[in-house]
């Protein structure tokens, strides 16, 4: 019982951060962006090959900062030349850039799985009060609370936060009140490569592998739960991946034999909230239709 | 949709509509233009073999549900990735009705008895696709229709999880994870034509229809359409139905080309290649779909030749095996960066003027 609150919690704290990271991208531009599944596993990629031969701290220091350019070069490659395009042609787009840095990896890395031991001692159990827990779920929950606890510092306390909460709320304004565009979205992709980066190490210790498409799974239901929780609004993002994630979890606990239909209960759920609240579960004034 | 920002940078999601508003009246090149090139193409290509017959198929199967997204997608300016589940429903219905008797209780045994006894010639299981199509997607459309922008995108994504879900698990109404085998396959590749134009003639009209016009009016602007009496809602159904039947044809025709069917040849893939054709050719135009759909299976056949390596003279040139995939998702994104409205700009076909 413990265990499955953990799992429910670890689960809903790294959808959480992957939904935090696309929801940071959608508010300064509305790109609801598809290739941040490919973020997450370069990550991954850096990981298990860096890992093994300059250990753990090289590795993480490594894949951090390659998944934040790779997230830079997409913003200067792509989406800087797609500024005055609708949300529909920027999802589209983006949705390029992901197949495109799919079939990079299959031709770069192959397109079988690449393994290794990243971090073995999360796939161990401790003790608590009697019952054990994976220490996994443990470190994911630490790990997902920090980082918020460090996006909130950054948003709410630090000048290119308040740029990027002002961005998202209205752009057209924070312009004219002199918020530089281009480095607030550029900050906005860095950030997010960031949190791909810490998503793919959770990932990763979990799968122990890495192959080219082993961030769609978690990027979709990631932007699900962007969209369900609330366009525009980063708490409603990370709100809306939490629930997301910690409801997978909780369905393959319940629906014992029937969990192979598990998706097809979280997707029913989420076209039920949509229908209720088409403009998210913490509906932000911005994203709303104005008649 | 709000109206402070209905300048050239606005922030509605619906896809870059053409310059020109659209067609309004019949003009017989624009549907016999695209016709003919369809027919010139099918035939020359066919003529070199079996094998490029067996691509002209192929083509013309994608062909038929690019259109289905073009009705779509073109008119109401709302994305949908939801088609490709009604082409999982249209393969599905097909394949099942004319798969032999004996290989259903062979292979599939787990399959509710009276589809197992289903058995019908490939014409009218082409017209049971449609009509299943047309029925699932009608009741769906009652429910995500209510859905602008964004979320009904969302909406219609979490509509292809559910249904490749549902059919690659439950094996009472198909073969689950396994293949269907033994589907009866096209004799000739006129078949896939006919049925082509039939979509295409299908999706003009929709088009140039009263309706089609008012669905574009809301595309272009939803409030100033509703202040009208228009009701979105309703018009977005009728194109969400007809599109579901289309995209259901589509996949009753790959599985009678392929001669077999599963959920997975339905899914994300399927659904990128698909909108990806559509955004290159020109989403507002039924010519747009026609020349996207020609334009990327040209380039991916003639990558896929030089992976295989092509001999000229003496020299051997080949591509690196995955170069096809990079070199068509990157199209897709230089035609976005490059022609937002793509190849046709969303014009329909017209003849070059000779005189001024």
């Amino acid at each position: 019982m413990i265990q499955t609150i953990l799992d429910a919690l670890s689960f809903g704290g790294l959808y959480g951060l992957a939904a935090l990271g696309i929801g940071l991208v959608f508010g300064v531009m509305r790109l609801v962006n598809f290739a941040h599944g490919e973020l997450i596993a370069i990550g991954a990629y850096l990981l298990v090959i860096t890992v093994p031969s300059l250990g753990l701290p090289a590795g993480i220091v490594i894949a951090v900062v390659g998944t934040a350019l790779l997230a830079l070069l997409m913003e200067l490659g792509v989406f800087k030349r797609l500024r005055s395009a609708g949300p529909a042609v920027l999802l589209v787009a983006s949705f390029g850039v992901s197949v495109l840095l799919q079939r990079l990896y299959e031709v770069i890395f192959g397109a079988l799985p690449l393994s290794a031991q990243v971090a073995p001692w999360m796939n161990g159990v401790i003790d608590i009060g009697g019952t054990t827990v994976t220490r996994g779920s443990i470190v994911t929950i630490i790990l997902a609370l920090v980082l918020l606890g460090g996006m909130w510092f950054f948003i709410d306390r630090t000048t290119l936060g308040l740029q990027i909460r002002a961005a998202s709320s209205d752009f057209q304004t924070a312009r004219l009140l002199g918020v530089r565009s281009n480095r607030v979205i550029g900050a906005a992709f860095v950030f997010s490569g960031i949190l791909a980066a810490a998503v793919a190490f959770v990932a990763v210790t979990q799968r122990g592998s890495v192959d080219p498409l082993f961030g769609v799974n978690i990027t979709i239901l990631a932007l699900v739960g962007t969209v369900i929780g609330g366009l525009g609004s980063l708490q409603g993002a990370a709100l809306g991946g939490f629930l997301v994630g910690s409801t997978i979890s909780l369905l393959n606990a319940f629906l014992g034999n029937y969990r192979v239909y598990t998706y097809t209960w979280l997707f029913i759920l989420v076209i039920i909230v949509l229908l209720v609240r088409p403009g998210g579960i913490v509906s932000s004034k911005a994203a709303k239709e104005r008649v | 949709m709000s109206i402070e920002s209905s300048s050239a940078a606005s922030t509605s999601a619906a896809l870059p509509s053409s310059a020109v508003p659209g067609v309004t009246r019949f003009h017989w090149p624009e549907l016999a233009g695209p016709i003919a090139v369809v027919v010139a193409v099918t035939y020359v290509v066919s003529s070199l073999g079996a094998s490029s017959s067996f691509l002209v198929q192929g083509t013309l199967v994608t062909l038929v549900m690019v259109l289905a997204l073009q009705v779509f997608i073109g008119n109401s300016g709302v994305l949908s990735f939801g088609q490709a589940a009604f082409a999982m429903v249209g393969g599905f219905a097909s394949g099942l009705a004319t798969a032999p008797v004996k290989i259903k209780e062979n292979v599939l045994s787990d399959l509710w008895e009276p589809l197992k006894v289903l058995s019908m010639g490939v014409w009218p299981s082409l017209l049971l696709a449609v009509i299943v199509g047309m029925i699932v997607a009608f009741i769906t459309g009652l429910f995500l229709m209510r859905l602008n922008g964004l979320a009904a995108g969302i909406a219609t994504f979490a509509l292809l999880m559910v249904a490749d879900n549902i059919f690659f698990n439950w094996k009472k109404i198909g073969p689950g994870p396994q293949v269907l085998p033994q589907v009866p396959k096209f004799q000739f590749v006129d078949e896939a034509l006919a049925l082509a134009i039939i979509a295409l003639v299908v999706v003009y009209f929709m088009g140039i229809s009263r309706r089609g016009r008012l669905l574009r009016a809301t595309r272009e602007d939803g409030l100033a359409a509703r202040a009208l009496g228009t009701s979105v809602w309703r018009l977005r159904v009728l194109f969400f139905t007809v599109s579901g039947g289309v995209a259901a044809l589509s996949g009753a025709m790959y599985s009678h080309h392929a001669g077999a069917v599963s959920a997975r040849d339905f899914y994300l893939g399927f659904t990128f290649t698909t909108l990806a054709m559509l955004v290159i050719g020109g989403v507002a135009s039924v010519w747009g779909a026609v020349v996207g759909t020609l334009v990327v299976a040209a380039i991916g056949e003639v990558l896929l030749r030089l992976e295989q390596g092509v001999e000229i003279g003496n020299v051997l040139i080949y591509l690196p095996n995955g170069a096809r995939g990079v070199v068509i998702a990157a199209a897709l994104v230089v035609m976005l960066i490059w022609r937002q409205r793509g190849l046709t700009g969303g014009r329909e076909f017209s003849l070059p003027r000779f005189r001024r």
